[in-house]
């Protein structure tokens, strides 16, 4: 455990912690952003720069400020009606959370891949991921751009139909 | 002696690292007998080497900053045909030290009911980002401070944190023409951001890489004939420079894209509630983060620091971008703010596809034989003609309805 990697923890665990807490939903999302921070400093860390850059340009630039606006234009922010500590929707979440956490953790544990150190001298460059993914990988980067396109299209028709129904 | 003035900065850091590490082994041998081990010497001369870059670059751009208003006030005094400043010092050139101490003395105001700790934090936040673009930017021979192979995406990336400071001093402030103009500026910022990035692309297609150092050293050497090997000069990367200024400009918040400011409406938009140093640095930010800017340009566009060996190359930087400053501060004193419809149509309608079919192009450029001087020319004829069509298509049919008059569906 070095000095680095405890700082990077800490930053990202108070900022995730913050987050959900944090009454004031623009305090939780300014502590998610510093969440996002730690986690592409441990991206840095990892020699993963391009992911780390990629990390601060998507989720720092632009994932926070789509939070942001969705609190800005959500009528009620302040409804007085917040379920109590010991809620059905707690229970549900807490289920929910937990179930996630188990997926990944047996995703995990059972891919060998991933629970091997990668040998020394293995450099991640750009360039290299580039390679993969217009190689190895080129059915999955399409099938995801398709993907991030049909969303697109979606929200674009969402918008257009409540521009024609407020005429 | 080119080659003298070409390294003197380097020489300097040289000479005040050396120094350093002779104080430091002063202080060992004083303190401990000995001189310091091989690994402490190395250790203590990267860390100067360090702060040395760091202080340079903060201490010329901070300079470049004050000299930038000074010249901003000038320039747009000559447009409107009236004097600007000229009381402190010659042509009113120390006018900025004055305006400092000014900043420095007034009271620092805060809101009774502002979020004390956000507002406290935005003018700082919105600075660190402007001052970090510059480590990823090469401004002479062997003088770049940072030698990332993602350089590029470093730099926007740096830059994207710059929205949420903003809006950070929108909303701490607890004020609605703040909150107004915060809004403003970060719809603004992530909308030009696009075509900002999708402007640099074909630079990175055709280099093969996204250092800033390699960019550089594909735009040629230091003769006069290399200067033609800037990518300005091919369509793909003409089209691109105009592009990148217009979005640069809409990035910085500058007029014709001041609209969180927008003065006539928003008081000052999201910086209404800062006073003293505070307001300070949001203008510093401004400044910085539009010379960085700039600064990019002339390393995606303009061959970076060369230049015919006339200049030593990190004057060949600093000039370039001096002259994309000059056209910036021309540009707003000439050009009316934009509407927020305007500002927006032209950024998805306008922008973004010719952006994207430019990328295009660029495939089209990288592909065509370039071997003889005449496949050159029928390369560049092909690809002229494409960016032209592209341009025709987009003004003519794409963002036709953007400069009509706006339909207001609650006042008519």
């Amino acid at each position: 455990m070095d000095v680095t990697f405890i700082i990077l923890s800490l930053i990202t665990v108070v900022g995730a912690i913050w987050a959900v807490t944090l009454r004031n939903l623009i305090h939780g999302v300014l502590s998610l952003v510093l969440f996002f921070f730690g986690v592409a400093g441990f991206f840095f860390y990892l020699n993963a720069d391009f992911v780390g850059w990629v990390q601060i340009l998507v989720y720092v630039g632009a994932v926070a400020i789509l939070a942001i606006f969705a609190i800005m234009l959500t009528h009620n922010l302040t409804a007085k009606d917040e379920p109590g500590f010991f809620s059905l929707r707690w229970l549900t979440g807490m289920a929910i959370a937990a179930a996630v956490g188990a997926v990944l953790w047996f995703a995990i544990k059972n891919n060998a891949a991933m629970l091997q150190t990668a040998p020394a001298g293995v450099t991640s460059s750009v360039a290299d991921i580039g390679r993969k993914m217009m190689t190895d990988w080129v059915v999955p980067f399409e099938v995801v751009s398709l993907l991030l396109t049909a969303a697109m299209i979606g929200a674009i028709v969402i918008a257009m139909e409540q521009i024609s129904h407020r005429k | 002696m080119y080659n003298f003035f070409d390294q003197l900065i380097l020489t300097l850091g040289a000479w005040v690292v050396g120094l350093v590490v002779a104080c430091g082994n002063g202080v060992s041998k004083f303190c401990c007998g000995q001189p310091l081990s091989e690994a402490a010497a190395h250790n203590v001369a990267a860390g100067t080497e360090i702060v040395l870059i760091c202080v340079t670059i903060y201490g010329v751009f901070a300079l470049c900053f004050g000299l930038a208003t000074w010249l901003e006030r000038k320039m747009l005094a000559r447009i409107q045909n009236r004097y600007g400043p000229n009381r402190v010092g010659p042509f009113g050139l120390f006018q900025f030290v004055a305006d400092g101490v000014k900043m420095l003395t007034k009271e620092d105001i805060v809101p009774a009911r502002a979020d004390k700790l956000v507002h406290f934090l935005a003018p700082a936040v919105v600075l660190a980002p402007a001052l970090l673009m510059f480590a990823f930017l090469p401004f002479g021979r062997n003088m770049a401070p940072t030698n990332l192979d993602t350089a590029v995406i470093a730099f926007f990336a740096v830059g994207a944190g710059s929205e949420m400071a903003l809006f950070m001093a929108g909303w701490g402030s607890r004020n609605k023409y703040s909150i107004l103009g915060a809004m403003r500026a970060v719809a603004q910022m992530i909308s030009y951001e696009i075509p900002l990035v999708l402007a640099a692309v074909p630079v990175v297609m055709v280099v093969g890489s996204l250092s800033t150092s390699q960019i550089v050293a594909a735009q040629g050497a230091d003769g006069f004939l290399d200067m033609s090997r800037w990518f300005v000069w091919t369509p793909w990367g003409f089209a691109g420079f105009i592009l990148f200024l217009v979005a640069a400009t809409a990035e910085s918040n500058r007029c014709p894209f001041d609209l969180p400011e927008g003065e006539s409406e928003l008081v000052a938009g999201f910086h209404v509630e800062y006073s003293g140093f505070k307001f300070a640095l949001f203008f510093m930010a401004e400044y910085i983060g539009m010379m960085a800017m700039a600064g990019l340009g002339v390393t995606l566009f303009l061959g970076g620091w060369h230049g015919p060996k006339l200049l030593p190359s990190w004057m060949w930087f600093m000039g370039k971008g001096f002259l994309i400053v000059c056209w910036l501060i021309w540009l707003r004193g000439t050009l009316p703010r934009l509407r927020v419809d305007q500002l927006m149509a032209f950024a998805w309608k306008a922008m973004l596809p010719f952006a994207l079919f430019n990328i295009f192009t660029t495939a089209v450029w990288f592909h065509l034989p370039k071997a003889t001087l005449l496949q050159s020319a029928v390369a560049w004829l092909v690809t002229a003609a494409l960016v032209a069509a592209a341009y025709w298509v987009v003004s003519r049919f794409v963002c036709r309805r953007a400069g009509a008059l706006r339909v207001y569906h609650y006042a008519s």
